[in-house]
């Protein structure tokens, strides 16, 4: 098994295993890393480059066989902004991440509190039982949910479908969220709560003045979640908007792919409309990204 | 009369003060706080499960239609309904059992009487099940409710005035009381055995256990019946008109199939896995499986296929089991060997178990399919990406300059957004001559391909003078696509995580492996991957459950042309609710497949309990 042998040799490479005098061939060797680090980039972002050449480029030059456009078209972006009715998407997308967030940050870290650290009947059945949704795929609640949400729209006030309430409220609590954010509280140190309720506070401002504060990081990556979680999100989307009215940016990226079949150079300039955002929040916030997402195994 | 009311009220006083009250209203601020994210969660993550269940029963298109019963599920799977129904009821029946035997543990140790609160869990299971009985007479009255209001002006009012209508009905009424009655007596019950204080404090983790037990055995007992309800509906009406059914018989074939590889497995590991006749023999079982395929023509010869099945099944065992041995052996002779011995029995194995869709052919092809597709998915990007993930996370946790940088840009492909990198590979892999892989093809002299619109399957395409069966004909190249993309997108996902992992083995480790004159790849095999492998284990995991949930990007990338040979088991479902508005037939599939995922995390576990290191 040829590779294994090659991941075998890597510790001839690695700080400990230089005891020995291979001194030339740990030199090939980190220089044949190099190269293969160096392959593995350029595969991860060769797509990604295409994508923005293409965005610039005429339509006959993204459907023809240039790899670089003449001159860069700008114009592509504003197209793809305006016919392509990106900007009603992305502004659908920043109310529905927005209201999905908001809710998300109140509820959970509510409920992650109220586990931490109250004393309530039936509080590990409770947490049991939302564990379980955990394990629940997202394509067993397209259905019920779907029902549901009809359901509330036709008796409510306003409509769900096709409107904010389908698109956020099923989302402004997640399990997985009050998981982490009770992890997070457990490890307040017990004297923080005394200490506040001789000074005559209740939970609420405990948690408010005190908890909150100091849990800035773990709210960070609740919030981080939520982000990418509404911004990709796909299929649910789909099912409950069948307008441009509040249809979130996936979406409408999916129906743009679908609409405007040849004119790639627009769909690509739709495709960095879309990342963009993403890729900010990402070089911004590395960190939580990396060691939040990473060892949750979040998007599956 | 007025000095014993002033009592009660001072007594109450005096029951509600201290501890006690800051404790109630403790409580209280807790349900408090929990209570809008269990509102949400339970209606919509909680609820759905249930839900899902009884619309699944129902014949259902937009508007609830008629109960089913298990018709749905048998329109998806055929006869595996039925093994599904009978096996399932053993399975909770044997959690039961296990339930009670770790209480009579428990209480021997401890000297407790557990018994006593059988009494109050029956009643109070008994109250669970008369709750159920009222949700399910209720659902379809409130459901009805949006059709009723259809019309009419919405107020607040007239759905007050429905809602309570529905809440008024004889049938949710009765039921309603009689549930309030028979909960309220188990729980007087349960107070009352509490105070008797026979038990200790355990009391409460008894009570909770025995009403699971009962949970369980009752949910056993309803499976059980609808299964047997409808074979024997089944067998009754084919008596009529004349019909031959043979439900028993496959129920029974594929049964034994089941208990035969748990035989095996026992077997196996109380006997060790004998060296070299066993993996000749199995080499020689791949084979002739093969060969047989080959042979066996179309026809319909049932107990030979369901034979071929399970012969199947036990070579994909002991292909895993000389996998296993793989992972002993150091060296290299040795690790190819059975490396090639595993290949070839799980080659053999899979041109068996294809068969599987064949003999139950009265179930849903695009279902079957579709699964089909997901394990291709799976077994395509899975391995690949582990080890494209463990190769570079070994080559950066080097003297590496810059390693910061390689994993930043490691990473971009798993966190940008599905849709649009997917979007981007539907511009890459077109069946356009102009499209960029076509051009890349075309400096290195190949005719361009029709990548996602190719729906022939890739086995076929390597060996074109071959006229190969469906099932060996492989996925098909639009699917290999999605694989890549899969691929392309994880990989950096695999390395960021398994950089975290090797940074947690202690350097000192290698020190002594050094010292004890162990080379690079002893090194390897003997520290590093052991202790690696929770690790591995985690993302193997993630990354299985991870393609049999898949849906974005496999969306984006399906192309009418390829022929549904990219629909996972997640698009077909979608599909069929979204696209052919069959609810109570999506329902169906979706259990199943949240049947599989549970079944292989399940399967996960078992292997990394006896494979997971942790150190």
């Amino acid at each position: 098994m040829a590779s294994a042998k090659k991941a075998a040799d890597v510790f001839s490479g690695s700080p400990v295993s230089v005891v020995g005098s291979r001194s030339r061939y740990v030199d090939v060797w980190i220089w044949f890393s190099y190269f293969v680090l160096v392959v593995g980039i350029i595969v991860a972002v060769t797509p990604f480059f295409w994508m923005i050449s293409a965005s610039l480029m005429t339509l006959g030059e993204a459907t023809g066989r240039a790899i670089l456009p003449a001159t860069a078209q700008w114009d592509n972006y504003q197209q793809a902004w305006v016919i392509g009715k990106f900007s009603e998407y992305f502004f659908n997308s920043v109310q529905i991440t927005a209201i999905t967030i908001a809710g998300q940050v109140v509820f959970c870290t509510l409920a992650a509190y109220a586990f931490a650290s109250m004393g309530f009947p039936a509080k590990n059945f409770l947490f049991a039982l939302l564990l379980t949704t955990l394990m629940l795929p997202e394509a067993v609640t397209w259905v019920p949910n779907f029902i549901t949400v009809t359901w509330l729209g036709r008796i409510g006030p306003i409509p769900w479908v096709n409107n904010w309430p389908a698109l956020t409220i099923p989302f402004m609590a997640s399990a997985f969220n009050i998981f982490l954010l009770r992890q997070f509280f457990s490890q307040m140190p017990p004297d923080l709560w005394d200490s506040a309720q001789i000074d005559g506070a209740g939970h609420l401002r405990y948690l408010l003045q005190i908890v909150l504060p100091i849990s800035r990081a773990a709210l960070v990556t609740v919030i981080i979640f939520g982000f990418v979680g509404a911004w990709n999100s796909l299929a649910w989307p789909m099912l409950v908007t069948n307008s441009d009215e509040w249809r979130p940016i996936s979406a409408g990226l999916q129906h743009f792919l679908d609409e405007a079949g040849s004119y790639v150079h627009w769909q690509m300039a739709g495709a960095v409309i879309t990342i963009l955002p993403i890729l900010v929040l990402y070089l911004v916030a590395q960190k939580q990204f990396t060691e939040g997402i990473a060892t949750s195994g979040l998007k599956g | 009369m007025s000095q014993m009311s002033a009592q009660v009220v001072s007594g109450l006083r005096h029951w509600f003060s201290g501890r006690r009250r800051r404790r109630i209203r403790e409580s209280a601020n807790a349900y408090l706080f929990v209570l809008p994210a269990f509102a949400v969660i339970g209606m919509f993550g909680l609820f759905p499960l249930v839900f899902s269940v009884y619309v699944s029963l129902h014949r259902w298109r937009i508007i609830p239609g008629p109960y089913l019963g298990l018709e749905n599920f048998v329109r998806a799977i055929d006869n595996l309904t039925y093994v599904v129904g009978l096996w399932l009821p053993i399975l909770l029946v044997y959690l039961a059992v296990r339930t009670l035997l770790a209480i009579k543990q428990e209480a021997r140790e401890h000297k407790d009487m557990p018994w006593l609160w059988a009494v109050p869990a029956l009643v109070v299971a008994g109250g669970i099940y008369q709750f159920i009985i009222f949700a399910i007479r209720l659902l379809p009255e409130v459901l009805d409710i949006a059709e009723k209001v259809k019309g009419q002006q919405r107020t607040q009012q007239l759905f007050v005035s429905l809602l309570g209508e529905a809440w008024q009905e004889p049938a949710v009424q009765s039921a309603r009381t009689t549930t309030l009655l028979i909960l309220l007596l188990g729980a007087a019950l349960a107070f009352g055995v509490g105070r008797l204080r026979l038990t200790g404090v355990r009391g409460s983790s008894y009570f909770a256990r025995l009403v699971i037990v009962l949970l369980l055995i009752g949910t056993a007992a309803a499976i059980g019946w609808l299964t047997l309800t409808t074979i024997r509906g089944i067998y009754a009406s084919a008596a009529e008109t004349g019909d031959v059914v043979s439900i028993w018989p496959q129920i029974l074939a594929i049964s034994g199939g089941v208990v035969a590889l748990i035989a095996v497995s026992v077997v196996s590991r109380r006997l060790g896995f004998p060296g070299r006749t066993t993996t000749l023999l199995s080499l020689g079982g791949g084979l002739l499986a093969i060969g047989l395929k080959f042979l066996v023509d179309t026809g319909n010869a049932s107990v030979l296929d369901i034979a071929l099945i399970l012969g199947g099944v036990v070579l994909l065992f002991l292909s895993w089991r000389s996998w296993q041995e793989i992972q002993k052996r150091t060296s290299i002779g040795g690790v190819v060997g059975w490396l090639l011995a595993s290949i070839a029995m799980m080659l053999g194995a899979w041109a068996l178990i294809a068969e599987l869709p064949r003999v139950i052919r009265a179930g849903y092809a695009t279902w079957w399919e579709g699964l089909l597709n997901t394990v291709y998915y799976s077994m395509f990007t899975v391995p690949i990406q582990l080890f494209i993930g463990l190769f570079l996370a070994i080559l950066l946790f080097q003297k590496i300059k810059a390693k910061g940088l390689f994993r930043l840009i490691y990473f971009l492909p798993y966190v940008t957004n599905p849709v649009a990198a997917a979007g981007i590979f539907r511009v890459l892999f077109s069946s356009r001559v102009n499209a960029p892989l076509n051009r890349l093809l075309d400096i290195f002299g190949v005719e361009p391909l029709m990548w996602l619109d190719q729906p022939k399957g890739i086995f076929q395409t390597l060996l074109p003078s071959l006229d190969l069966p469906q099932a060996l004909s492989g996925p098909s190249l639009a699917l290999i696509v999605i694989c890549i993309y899969g691929i392309w997108s994880f990989a950096g996902y695999n390395t960021v995580v398994f950089l975290a992992g090797l940074g947690s083995i202690p350097t000192p480790l290698y020190e002594a492996a050094a010292i004890d004159g162990a080379g690079r790849w002893q090194q390897f095999r003997h520290v590093t991957l052991p202790l690696l492998s929770p690790t591995t284990y985690f993302l193997t995991l993630i990354s299985v459950i991870g393609t049999f949930k898949a849906f974005s990007h496999i969306w984006v990338l399906r192309s009418g042309a390829a022929l549904g040979t990219t629909d996972t088991a997640s698009i077909v479902i979608f599909t069929e609710f979204n696209r052919n508005t069959r609810y109570g037939y999506a329902s169906a599939m979706a259990l199943i497949l949240m049947g599989f995922i549970l079944v292989l995390t399940l399967i996960n576990n078992r292997i990394a309990e006896e494979k997971v290191f942790y150190g």
